[in-house]
């Protein structure tokens, strides 16, 4: 799995391509923690290629969202694929992680 | 008497690297057996994925052998089946029942989560080996 990211106006993007799984997840929540500690406390994870995720991709994302909060932000996910949309709703926490269209819309409201 | 129409079987340490390589094997068995529909593609892989991870995760040797993960996939008419077994390892492990992880937990959701995706999942344990076997009633299009 790849991570890439860049600062928006008020938001920065992360791209995760791959799969996200338990060999990947620590990696994200490495990325995403480093991410958060350059200043950036609003996050959205762009999962658009993100092909496959499991409960431990799952539980990455949760931790980040945690930390995202914890330093006064958000995070959210966007351009959800089926399979990891499958995992989010068989979990329930499609509720916690709400899944927007775009990356753009992640934000847009606030 | 089955009709098993594609098989894969891997066998190798439960390493990191041993989840990839089952994955790969899983994304090469659906070419080639294309009139399994997406969905089941896509539910069955990940029980299995989430099965495997968990034997990588939390199974321990039960003696000076390391513990290695081998995964047995047949494909039938109306069944997807998969055997995933722990060898060397001590029995049991981990919890053998799914849990109900609050909503910032993050773990404790995959036994849960291989339950919603599979039709069927039973334990075996036989000679030193730990095996979950997977089955998932192929949906018709």
């Amino acid at each position: 799995m790849e991570f890439s990211y860049e600062v928006k106006d008020s938001y920065a993007e992360v791209k995760a391509d791959g799969r996200l799984n338990m060999v990947s997840a620590p990696k994200l929540r490495e990325f995403v923690t480093d991410v958060i500690a350059g200043g950036s406390n609003r996050i959205v994870v762009n999962l658009e290629n993100t092909a496959f995720m499991d409960s431990s991709g799952l539980g990455a994302l949760i931790g980040c969202l945690k930390a995202a909060r914890q330093a006064g932000g958000d995070l959210r996910i966007a351009a959800v694929q089926p399979q990891v949309k499958m995992v989010l709703q068989l979990t329930s926490m499609d509720k916690v992680l709400t899944a927007y269209p775009s990356v753009e819309e992640a934000f847009s409201n606030d | 008497m089955t009709d098993v129409l594609a098989s894969r079987s891997f066998r190798g340490l439960a390493t990191e690297d041993a989840i990839n390589d089952v994955h790969n094997d899983m994304d090469s068995l659906w070419l080639d057996v294309p009139f399994v529909n997406d969905m089941d593609q896509m539910t069955f892989t990940t029980a299995v994925i989430e099965s495997a991870s968990n034997i990588v995760q939390h199974a321990e040797p039960a003696a000076a052998d390391p513990v290695e993960l081998g995964v047995d996939i047949t494909v039938e008419p109306l069944l997807l089946q998969a055997r995933v077994s722990a060898y060397n390892a001590k029995p049991p492990f981990g919890p053998m029942e799914p849990a109900t992880p609050g909503e910032d937990a993050e773990s404790g959701r995959g036994l849960a989560l291989i339950q919603a995706l599979v039709t069927t999942v039973t334990f075996e344990r036989q000679d030193g080996t730990s095996t979950w076997v997977l089955s998932r009633t192929s949906s018709q299009d």
